[in-house]
C-alpha cells in the first residue's frame, strides 16, 4: 500500500506581503504544480525560466497578466515541485489568484509550513531554518492575534456551533456504522439530509463573509469613474482632504489614475481617480481611457461623477455592467450651478448625492452614503459581524464540499461509509479553524444519544 | 533464596494466559525467543470470560490483523466456531466485519494444545506475586510457589485478575473472575516499581440452563450459509487449521470449520423487567456506590439502560450458546451488579425466560489497571526496561483488543532481546496502530473498545487487506512462515498488477477502472482477471471503487506523515524548550508522545508548537 503515495498535497500562500509592493509573489509547492501550470498558463516551460502569460481562472477569465516560474523538485526551495506566479501587487488580484487556486484543489500553507518542507527535504540547514522559524513567529503571532479575537468571538462561537451540529450528524450516521447488532431506532434519513442541508446552508452564509473580510483586510477601492472635466479630481481631493490631483478646468488633466487612501468609520478606503471617459478620445486618452477600465475591473464601490449642468452621459458598457444598486453612488457635482437631471430608468434606484466639489457642499453626505454602503455588506450572525480570512475560507469551501457529497449520497444512495468519510472530511475542516474534534468527541455524542450495549 | 527455576534466564516471559497472553506468547516463540508462558491455572488458559464470541464491529477487522502478523486468535476462532455471521453487509466493505459465537471450551482446548506444540515455549503453571527487577530494569518474577523466574524480559497481561475484586448485589469475593483467585500481590510490586495504577470495572450477564429456556417465544437468529473465516486460508496451509489436532492423532478436537451451525435467540425485556430494575436499584452494587471503578459506557449495565434511557420501552437481548458440550447459556445484554434474588426476577420477566434457571450469577468486577500513558508505542514500559504490558491492565476491554496487544508486545519482547527496532504499527495501516496510538498518546478513562469510528482512516483498514496493508512489516521481522510471505507477496502483486492495467487499459473508450466506477450495465471484465482467486478480485475492485476516497485518505496521512517519522528523544524536557507555550509543555510534558506525530493529536497542541519542536530535534540531532 505504501508503494504509490501520491506527491506531497499542494500548498499555497502568497511569499509577499500582502498589499506592500508592486508585486505580488505566489508560491506553490508539492506535488501538482505542474499539473496547475499546464491547466493555467496551457504549459509547464522549462524550469527556472520565468515566462509570462495571463492567469486566467476557472472560468477562463483573465485575472491578470503574470510572470511565472515553475522549480522542479529537489532543485527548488522546498525540495518539491515549485509553482511561483507573479501578478501586479494590487491585493485584489492576489486574492483573486490565491482563490482560485483553492478552488483548483491547492491547500493554504499553515504558518511557516514551506520552511517546515524545506526543512525537511534537507533544502535548509539549521542556522537558516531557526533565522525563517523566528520571523514565522513573530509573524504568526500577529496574525494569530488577529484569527484569535476572531475565534474568541463571534466567528469562534459560530464555527462551534456549526461543529456541535456536524459531530451530532456524524455521531447518528456513525451509530447505525459501529452497532449493527444494536436495537438502535430505525434510521431517519429524511431528518438527516434536513440536518445537513442546514448545515451547509450555514456554512454558506458564513463563506459569504469572506468578501467582506477582504474589504477590513485590504481596505475598499472606491474607484470615481465619469466624463472628461465632471470634476473627478476635484473630488478625490475634497475626499482625503488635500490636493492629490493636480485639478484644471481642462477636460482630460488626469491620464493615468491616482490612488489615496483615507479612513472612513471603520473602513480603510482607497479611492482612486481615473481619466475621464471620453466618447471620441484622442490616442493619449484612449491608453488612459483603458486604464480606467482596469481599474474599474477592481472596484468594491463606484463613485460614478456626473456634471449637473449637462445632460446624462452615456458610460461605456465595461462599467455600466458593473454597476448594482449595492455598489454604486452617483455623485452629481456642482450642484451649486444646476439641479440634479432625471437619471435613464435603470438608474432611477441608485444612490444619489449632490456634491460641489468646489465649495465642499455634500461631502458628507457623500461620504456617510459611502459608509452605508459598505457596512452594507457586512454579513451579521446574531448581531455580530463576522469576516473570514482566505484561510478560513478554504476550509469552509472543503467543509461544504464534504456536506455537498453527503447530501448527494443521501438523496440518491451511495455506501454510508463514504457518506459518513464525506461527513468527517467536512468535520476535519471545520476543526482546522475552531479545533479539532478527536473520535472521543463523536463517542461521547453517540453514547449520549443512544443506547448502546449488550 | 528462592529455586530460580531451571536455573536459567527466559528471553520472555509471560504473565497470564488469557487472550492477551496467549498471543505474546506464540509470538515471541515464533520468532525464535526462548518463551515462558506462566498461568496461574493451565486449566482456564484462553477462557472467554464474558460472552461467547470473536469479531464483530472493529473487533473482527483485528483479529483478522492478528491472523495476518502471524498469530493464533483467527484460526482458533474458524476452528471451534459454531455460528460465523458477516455484519454490516449493507454499509460497506470497509466497515463490515466477521462476527462468530465459539465453542467455548473447544476454543480453549484448542489454544492449549496450540502452545504445547509450539517449539520454544514452555507453559508453567505457577502464580505471579511480584517482578524481581534491579532500579529500572526488570530481571523476572517471583511466584506463589517460591520460585523464581527470571528473563530478559516480561510481559504482563494480568486481565481483571489485579486485585480483582466481584460484586453481586452487597455480596463481595475477591478474584478475577467468578471461581478463580485475584493476584493481590503484584499490584504492590508494580506500585513500588513506581508504575501508577487505577481502578476500572467492567461487568458480565447471568448465565441460564438452555433446557429451561422456552425458544419458542424467541426470534431465532441464524448463521451465514456461506461463513466469513476469520483467518487468510488463501495463503496459509491447506491442512494448518487442523495441524494442531492432527499432532496429536486421537486428541482431534472440532468439526470441519463452519460446518453444523447452532442458532443465537433474541428476545427483549419487558415493563415488568424495567419496574423490577426500578424497584431494586438499591440492591446494585454500582449504584449503592459499592463500586468505585469506572465502567464501560458501551456495554450498560441493565440497571443503567433503564435510568439513562428510560424513554425506552424495552432493551434487546440475545441468547448465545456456549459450546456444543453444555446447555449454558449467556443471555447478552443484561449485564448487572444487583442481588441475585432480583436477577431471578429479572430474567424470569423476559418472554421464553420464564421458568429459567440461573448456573451462574451476573457479576461486575473491578481490577488495577495501568494507565497506559505510562508505555512506549511499543508497550514497553516508560518506567522499567524489558517490562511490556498487554491486554486489559492497559485499560482495554474485549479479548481481539487484548490479542492484539498480546501479539505486538509478545514480538517487541522477542525483537528487544534481539536489539532490533519495535513494530509500531501506524494509525494508517491498523486498527491495531489506532489502538495502541490511543492508548499510548492519550489514555482511558473507561475500558477502552475499538470502534470503526477511532480510526480517522478506515477505509483503508477493510478488514480483507489486513496482509497487504502489514506486508512490509512482515517482510521485515519474519513473523510468517516464508511459504506464506511468499503467498502473500504473490497476492499483492496481482492486486497491484490488475490495479495498474483495469486504471489504464480501455475498453469502449473509456478504462476498465471508469467502467466499473460508473457501474456500466454487464459489464464483462477481461477474463483473465475474472479467473483471478476471489480475494484478488474483491481487493481490486474494491480500491477502484473507492479511489477517490482511498485517495484522498493517503493524502491526509501524508500531511502528517512527516512528523510521524521524527522521534522526539526521551530525555527531553519539554518545560525548558524556549518558545513552546507554557500550557503546551505541560500537556506534552504530561503525555510524554514519542514523536511529532503523536505530539500533534494531542489536543492543544499547534502546528507552531510543532515547528518549535522540529527545529529543537533536528539540532540535537545534527550536534552529535
Amino acid at each position: 500500500m505504501s508503494t504509490a503515495w501520491p506527491h506531497e498535497e499542494t500548498i499555497v500562500a502568497l511569499a509577499t506581503p500582502s498589499g506592500e509592493s508592486a508585486i505580488a509573489l505566489v508560491r506553490l509547492s508539492g506535488g501538482e504544480c505542474a499539473r496547475l501550470a499546464r491547466e493555467i498558463f496551457g504549459r509547464v516551460p522549462p524550469p527556472r525560466t520565468a515566462s509570462h502569460a495571463d492567469y486566467r481562472d476557472g472560468a477562463g477569465a483573465v485575472v491578470d497578466d503574470v510572470l511565472f516560474t515553475y522549480f522542479a523538485g529537489p532543485a527548488s526551495y522546498t525540495g518539491e515541485d515549485v509553482l511561483e506566479i507573479g501578478c501586479h501587487g494590487s491585493p485584489y488580484i492576489a486574492e483573486r489568484v490565491l482563490e482560485d487556486l483553492v478552488g483548483r484543489g491547492v491547500r493554504m500553507a499553515e504558518p511557516g509550513e514551506f520552511t517546515k518542507r524545506a526543512f525537511l527535504n534537507g533544502r535548509m540547514d539549521l542556522s537558516q531554518a531557526e533565522a525563517v522559524m523566528d520571523l514565522i513567529h513573530a509573524r504568526s503571532e500577529r496574525a494569530l492575534e488577529a484569527a484569535n479575537r476572531q475565534l474568541r468571538g463571534a466567528l469562534g462561537k459560530q464555527i462551534a456551533t456549526s461543529i456541535e451540529r456536524l459531530v451530532g450528524v456524524v455521531a447518528q450516521v456513525e451509530a447505525y456504522i459501529d452497532f449493527p447488532e444494536e436495537d438502535l431506532p430505525t434510521e431517519d434519513r429524511g431528518r438527516l439530509r434536513d440536518d445537513v442541508a442546514a448545515l451547509r446552508a450555514e456554512l454558506g452564509r458564513l463563506l459569504a463573509t469572506a468578501h467582506y473580510g477582504a474589504l477590513l483586510r485590504d481596505g475598499v477601492r472606491a474607484v470615481i469613474v465619469g466624463e472628461p472635466n465632471a470634476g473627478k479630481s476635484s473630488l478625490l481631493n475634497r475626499l482625503v482632504g488635500w490636493d492629490r490631483a493636480l485639478v484644471s478646468p481642462e477636460p482630460g488633466t488626469t491620464r493615468d489614475y491616482l490612488e489615496e487612501a483615507r479612513v472612513l468609520g471603520a473602513h480603510k478606503v482607497r479611492f482612486v481617480d481615473t481619466a475621464g471617459l471620453n466618447a471620441a478620445p484622442g490616442a493619449l486618452e484612449a491608453r488612459g481611457i483603458e486604464r480606467t477600465l482596469e481599474r474599474a475591473a477592481e472596484a468594491d464601490l463606484f463613485l460614478v461623477v456626473l456634471d449637473a449642468t449637462r445632460p446624462y452621459p452615456t458610460l461605456p458598457a465595461a462599467i455600466t455592467d458593473r454597476l448594482t444598486v449595492a455598489n454604486t453612488i452617483f455623485v452629481w457635482n456642482k450642484r451649486d450651478l444646476a439641479g440634479p437631471g432625471t437619471p435613464p430608468v435603470e438608474w432611477a434606484h441608485f444612490p444619489r448625492v449632490g456634491v460641489s466639489a468646489l465649495t465642499g457642499g455634500g461631502v458628507g453626505d457623500l461620504e456617510s452614503t459611502i459608509s452605508g454602503l459598505i457596512d452594507n455588506q457586512r454579513v451579521t450572525f446574531d448581531g455580530d459581524v463576522i469576516a473570514i480570512n482566505a484561510r478560513h475560507a478554504g476550509d469552509l469551501v472543503e467543509a461544504t464540499q464534504g456536506l455537498a457529497q453527503a447530501e448527494a449520497k443521501l438523496v440518491d444512495g451511495g455506501a454510508d461509509e463514504l457518506m459518513a468519510s464525506d461527513l468527517r472530511g467536512a468535520l476535519e475542516a471545520l476543526g482546522r479553524i475552531g479545533g479539532r474534534v478527536d473520535h472521543e468527541r463523536i463517542l461521547d455524542k453517540l453514547f449520549a444519544s443512544f443506547c448502546i450495549g449488550k | 533464596m528462592a529455586y530460580v527455576f531451571q536455573g536459567k534466564v527466559f528471553d520472555v516471559i509471560v504473565c497470564g494466559a488469557g487472550h492477551a497472553g496467549c498471543e505474546a506468547a506464540l509470538s515471541a516463540a515464533r520468532l525464535g525467543a526462548d518463551t515462558l508462558l506462566l498461568t496461574g491455572n493451565l486449566d482456564t488458559i484462553a477462557q472467554m470470560s464474558c460472552n461467547p464470541a470473536i469479531g464483530g464491529q472493529a473487533k473482527g477487522h483485528i483479529v483478522r490483523e492478528i491472523d495476518a502478523l502471524g498469530g493464533e486468535m483467527a484460526m482458533n476462532t474458524d476452528a471451534t466456531g459454531i455460528q460465523f455471521r458477516l455484519l454490516n453487509e449493507s454499509k460497506g466493505p470497509a466497515v463490515q466485519s466477521p462476527r462468530a459465537q465459539c465453542d467455548k471450551k473447544a476454543y480453549q482446548l484448542r489454544m492449549k494444545q496450540t502452545l504445547e506444540a509450539q517449539p520454544n515455549l514452555l507453559v508453567f503453571q505457577a502464580t505471579v506475586t511480584g517482578l524481581l527487577r534491579d532500579g529500572r530494569r526488570v530481571l523476572g518474577c517471583q511466584t506463589n510457589l517460591d520460585i523464581d523466574f527470571h528473563g530478559r524480559t516480561v510481559v504482563v497481561t494480568t486481565g481483571t485478575f489485579l486485585r480483582g475484586l466481584l460484586h453481586i448485589g452487597k455480596n463481595k469475593n475477591e478474584g478475577g473472575r467468578l471461581g478463580d483467585f485475584s493476584a493481590r500481590t503484584l499490584s504492590a510490586s508494580l506500585l513500588e516499581a513506581g508504575i501508577e495504577l487505577r481502578r476500572l470495572k467492567t461487568g458480565t450477564p447471568p448465565r441460564v440452563l438452555g433446557r429451561s429456556i422456552d425458544f419458542g417465544r424467541m426470534e431465532e437468529q441464524r448463521g451465514d450459509t456461506r461463513p466469513t473465516f476469520f483467518a487468510f486460508h488463501d495463503t496459509r496451509e491447506n491442512d494448518e487449521l487442523f495441524h494442531v489436532e492432527h499432532s496429536r492423532g486421537q486428541q482431534r478436537l472440532g468439526w470441519a470449520p463452519g460446518t453444523d451451525q447452532i442458532s443465537c435467540w433474541i428476545t427483549y425485556t419487558t415493563d415488568r423487567s424495567a419496574e423490577i430494575v426500578r424497584r431494586n436499584l438499591h440492591t446494585s452494587a454500582m449504584y449503592s456506590g459499592e463500586i468505585e471503578g469506572v465502567g464501560p459506557r458501551y456495554c450498560p449495565s441493565i440497571e443503567d439502560k433503564f435510568v439513562r434511557f428510560a424513554d425506552k420501552p424495552r432493551h434487546l437481548l440475545f441468547l448465545e450458546p456456549e459450546g456444543r458440550h453444555t446447555d449454558e447459556y449467556y443471555i447478552n445484554g443484561l449485564s448487572t451488579s444487583m442481588s441475585l434474588e432480583v436477577q431471578i426476577e429479572l430474567v424470569r420477566s423476559v418472554p421464553g425466560l420464564e421458568h429459567a434457571e440461573l448456573v451462574r450469577p451476573a457479576y461486575a468486577v473491578e481490577y488495577d489497571f495501568a494507565p497506559p500513558t505510562q508505555l512506549w508505542p511499543s508497550l514497553e514500559s516508560r518506567k522499567m526496561d524489558g517490562l511490556f504490558f498487554a491486554g486489559q491492565i492497559n485499560g482495554t476491554s474485549g479479548y481481539e483488543e487484548a490479542a492484539g496487544q498480546g501479539t505486538i508486545a509478545g514480538i517487541n519482547a522477542a525483537l528487544k532481546v534481539r536489539s532490533t527496532e519495535p513494530l509500531v504499527l501506524g494509525r494508517h495501516e491498523a486498527y491495531l496502530g489506532v489502538l495502541i496510538d490511543d492508548l499510548v498518546t492519550k489514555g482511558t478513562n473507561e475500558p477502552y473498545r475499538m470502534f470503526t469510528s477511532r480510526a480517522e482512516y478506515r477505509l483503508l483498514l477493510n478488514h480483507a487487506s489486513a496482509e497487504l496493508r502489514l506486508l512490509t512489516h512482515l517482510r521485515r521481522i519474519g513473523l510468517v512462515p516464508a511459504v506464506r510471505l511468499a503467498r502473500i507477496e504473490a497476492k499483492a502483486a496481482r492486486v497491484w498488477r490488475w490495479l495498474e492495467t483495469l486504471e489504464r487499459e480501455r475498453n469502449a473508450g473509456i478504462t476498465w477502472g471508469d467502467h466499473v466506477r460508473r457501474e456500466t450495465p454487464e459489464l464483462q471484465l477481461p477474463s483473465e482477471f475474472v479467473a483471478e482467486s476471489e480475494s484478488v478480485r474483491d481487493e481490486v475492485l474494491y480500491r477502484i471503487r473507492y479511489r477517490g476516497y482511498l485517495e484522498r485518505e493517503r493524502r491526509n496521512i501524508e500531511r502528517l506523515t512527516n512528523l510521524e517519522h521524527v522521534k522526539i528523544p526521551a530525555s527531553l524536557d519539554f518545560k525548558t524548550v524556549r518558545g513552546l507555550r507554557k500550557e503546551c509543555a505541560l500537556k506534552l510534558a504530561e503525555f510524554r508522545p514519542a514523536t511529532l506525530g503523536q505530539a500533534s493529536r494531542i489536543s492543544g497542541v499547534s502546528p507552531a508548537d510543532l515547528s518549535v519542536l522540529l527545529v529543537l530535534i533536528e539540532s540535537g540531532r545534527s550536534g552529535t
